[in-house]
């Protein structure tokens, strides 16, 4: 091991119910009252809600027929990603009065490490105030933030006085922290890989961190290496500025494995709209769109097809999905998880040189 | 289970030989994942061997003479027994003898081949039962129907139904008569080709069909060395081409193909007439500098004078001025230049004819002396 190197200042930042905020910031007339900004039609989802919709329980990604179900006077918006591509721009101009080290994780949220910072601030709890005063000045929002020494142990940080908060990890109540904590508030593990630790009796941090590493790659692949790190409150990724990307995808693990057609086709909607919300948020376009299918055993497939043009709105991507869908059906066997992703990205074509559409 | 291999053995002249297996082969798919589709079908009987090669979307059969010493059927590899005969020398005699046990031994002087085959019952076939209408037509027509839409057929695999060719009868109402023709017409979305011609005797009834592009590759590449006439059948699901000694047959696309008409204006009003070699060239020029990404060519019509122009941040700007016939208002009006170079070496003729709206609608382009084609382009925001 070499000589250990001075903990890193991590802050992780992430806006407060972000295109939700920014709607009723726009529009007064939604404001305290509760609003999902996403599709309202049948297979729409939510992308964002109000924290007054979270109130009845609407959460992002739930299917807008429930979540109108759970709260029926909930206002559905159509989202307007132009605007929050360029709130977000404001936020990284923020970001980069303060550190160079920025990792951009989506629209809204972001990794910084300021443990070489320009503003001359030796702590990062003061820096990650002066950056959430700054966001509320410029943008009217609120954000919260995260700070610690490592990446994993800030994002748990910037979730725990959400809305509105800061919260600070010091590396000497890192592994006291995360002792406690239930393992499906860890970032990296989801309802479906929460549910299978519960059945191996690992409930806590604590659980997580009595097992060997043997054991949890045994049970949980090459995710089970991450797993015996951060239970001990070691989380090593560095903040990756400038990172290229390459490709935009989401993936459901599922609680219980899909057997129909019906099943899966439904279960993608979900993933389409979030990969979709992805890129017309960033702006980039694909032409590749890949389907990604594991099954109750593990056994991995994926499907891909490139087209001539990037896939360019939401339809589009939903029918080459389905397509993709449909070339792995009928299903030998129950499905654990489906992934899409979009890939051979490119910028969108600018306005100015975009080639009509007959009316076909 | 003993499979039933036939055998066969017969002697055919290597030219005849290349020829056919040439023709064929070329539908056979180099990466297949049925063994048997990379192989050609060899079928002898009563002085001609029948060659046969499918894709199962798609078959071509061809005869050609031999002196078939035992009549039979086997298969072999189509790729590699087109290689041998390609290779062998010019003017020599071949013979191709199958004992039925899974080799086919071909000779042709001190050479010889053994190859594996497989079993011919297992070879798929397109079952004929054409039981819809036939008509003919003559192969320079059908070649220029194809040549004058096939560029515009759509590669987007989610619109499946624009990946072919939709052929139809219709009613020409060019001149105030309504003549009855044969339609072509393809498109991507972006530009739309159609070409008609005077309806050939018994195509009054046939059903709109989209023939798909691998299809129309193929029967344009045999065209050129067919007789005078095509004999083209339909049914509900495929269509059938024949001439000479060989017969073609396609699964039709299974889809509707959209009511085209309805984006082919008919009140534009700002007409221009320009030498269709000369705006080609200039436009071939201009677009040098125009994106690699987007092509786009800007084109400022004044009375008299057209204007090509194009800017990319990288590469600079281009402009170059012809003069045209054209007396309406000024107008600007952008194009991917890769779609204007695909219709200009459609024109034959010395002019070409633009009608036009505005910059966001769609334009039709003619030959001035030929009404048999229409193109119509929606422009590109420049």
């Amino acid at each position: 091991m070499a000589v250990a190197a001075p903990p890193r200042k991590i802050i992780h930042i992430d806006m407060d119910a972000f295109y939700a905020a920014v709607e009723q910031r726009d529009h007064p007339e939604l404001q305290g009252r509760p609003i999902a900004v996403g599709g309202s039609r049948e297979r729409g989802v939510v992308a964002t809600a109000s924290y007054e919709a979270r109130k009845f329980g609407v959460h992002s990604a739930m299917p807008s027929v429930t979540a109108k179900r759970k709260c029926p006077d909930l206002i559905f918006v159509k989202p307007r990603f132009e605007v929050y591509k360029a709130i977000s721009l404001q936020l990284r101009a923020i970001f980069a009065r303060f550190t160079p080290v920025i990792e951009p994780l989506s629209l809204d949220e972001a990794y910084l490490d300021v443990t070489g910072n320009l503003s001359g601030s030796a702590s990062a709890t003061a820096i990650a105030e002066a950056i959430r005063a700054k966001i509320r000045a410029s943008t009217g929002l609120t954000a919260s933030a995260g700070v610690s020494y490592n990446k994993f142990l800030a994002k748990l940080a910037s979730d725990y006085r959400k809305p509105d908060g800061c919260f600070v990890i010091p590396p000497r109540l890192g592994p006291a922290f995360v002792a406690t904590l239930p393992i499906r508030k860890f970032h990296g593990i989801g309802p479906a890989t929460a549910a299978k630790m519960n059945g191996l009796g690992i409930d806590t941090g604590l659980d997580l961190r009595a097992r060997s590493l043997l054991f949890l790659e045994h049970h949980f692949g090459k995710a089970g290496r991450y797993y015996y790190g951060v239970a001990r409150a070691i989380d090593d990724r560095p903040v990756q500025a400038d990172r290229i990307r390459k490709s935009i995808g989401a993936e459901n693990t599922f609680l219980a494995d899909l057997f129909s057609a019906a099943d899966m086709r439904a279960a993608l909607q979900p993933i389409i709209e979030k990969v979709w919300s992805c890129c017309a948020g960033s702006a980039l376009r694909g032409r590749t769109v890949t389907l990604k299918v594991k099954y109750a055993d593990f056994h991995q497939v994926t499907r891909s097809r490139t087209g001539t043009a990037p896939v360019a709105t939401r339809d589009e991507l939903a029918q080459v999905g389905l397509a993709l869908l449909d070339s792995v059906l009928p299903l030998a066997k129950g499905v654990r998880l489906l992934g899409l992703t979009v890939s051979s990205l490119g910028d969108e074509a600018p306005e100015s040189q975009r080639q009509l559409d007959l009316a076909l | 289970m003993a499979v039933q291999r036939i055998s066969m053995k017969l002697t055919i002249e290597r030219a005849a030989l290349l020829r056919s297996l040439g023709h064929v082969q070329s539908v056979v798919e180099r990466r297949t994942t049925i063994p048997i589709l990379s192989n050609v079908l060899l079928r002898g009987a009563g002085g001609e061997l029948a060659l046969s090669a499918t894709d199962l979307d798609l078959e071509i059969v061809e005869t050609a003479p031999a002196d078939v010493s035992r009549a039979g059927a086997v298969t072999a590899p189509a790729h590699t027994l087109y290689d041998i005969v390609r290779k062998l020398p010019d003017g020599c005699q071949v013979e191709i003898d199958s004992d039925g046990a899974g080799t086919l031994i071909l000779r042709s002087g001190r050479s010889q081949f053994r190859l594996g085959s497989l079993a011919a019952d297992d070879f798929p076939q397109l079952s004929d039962g054409n039981d819809g209408p036939s008509f003919r037509m003559m192969a320079a027509d059908l070649r220029q129907m194809i040549d004058r839409t096939r560029f515009a057929i759509s590669t987007e695999e989610t619109r499946y139904y624009l990946n072919g060719i939709y052929l139809h009868a219709a009613k020409s109402k060019a001149s105030g008569d309504e003549l009855p023709v044969l339609r072509a017409v393809a498109t991507d979305g972006h530009r739309l080709a159609r070409v008609e011609l005077p309806l050939p005797e018994g195509a009054a009834n046939i059903p709109g069909v989209i023939v798909p592009r691998k299809a129309v590759a193929e029967i344009r590449k045999l065209i050129d060395e067919a007789a005078d006439t095509i004999e083209i059948s339909l049914s509900e699901t495929k269509i059938r081409f024949a001439f000479d000694t060989v017969v073609l047959t396609s699964k039709l696309i299974d889809g509707s193909f959209p009511d085209y008409e309805r984006v082919i204006p008919s009140g534009n009003d700002k007409v221009m007439e320009v030498g269709a070699r000369l705006f080609a060239n200039a436009v071939d020029r201009v677009a040098t500098i125009s994106t690699e990404k987007s092509r786009s060519i800007k084109l400022s019509l004044s009375p008299g004078s057209l204007v090509l122009s194009a800017t990319s941040p990288e590469a600079g700007s281009a402009t170059e001025e012809l003069e045209v016939d054209y007396s309406a208002g000024n107008i600007e009006i952008g194009f991917n230049s890769r779609y204007l170079l695909d219709i200009m070496q459609q024109i034959s003729g010395e002019l070409a004819r633009f009608t036009m709206a505005d910059a966001a609608s769609p334009t039709v382009v003619r030959e001035v002396s030929d009404a048999t084609a229409l193109y119509v382009l929606m422009p590109m925001r420049v």
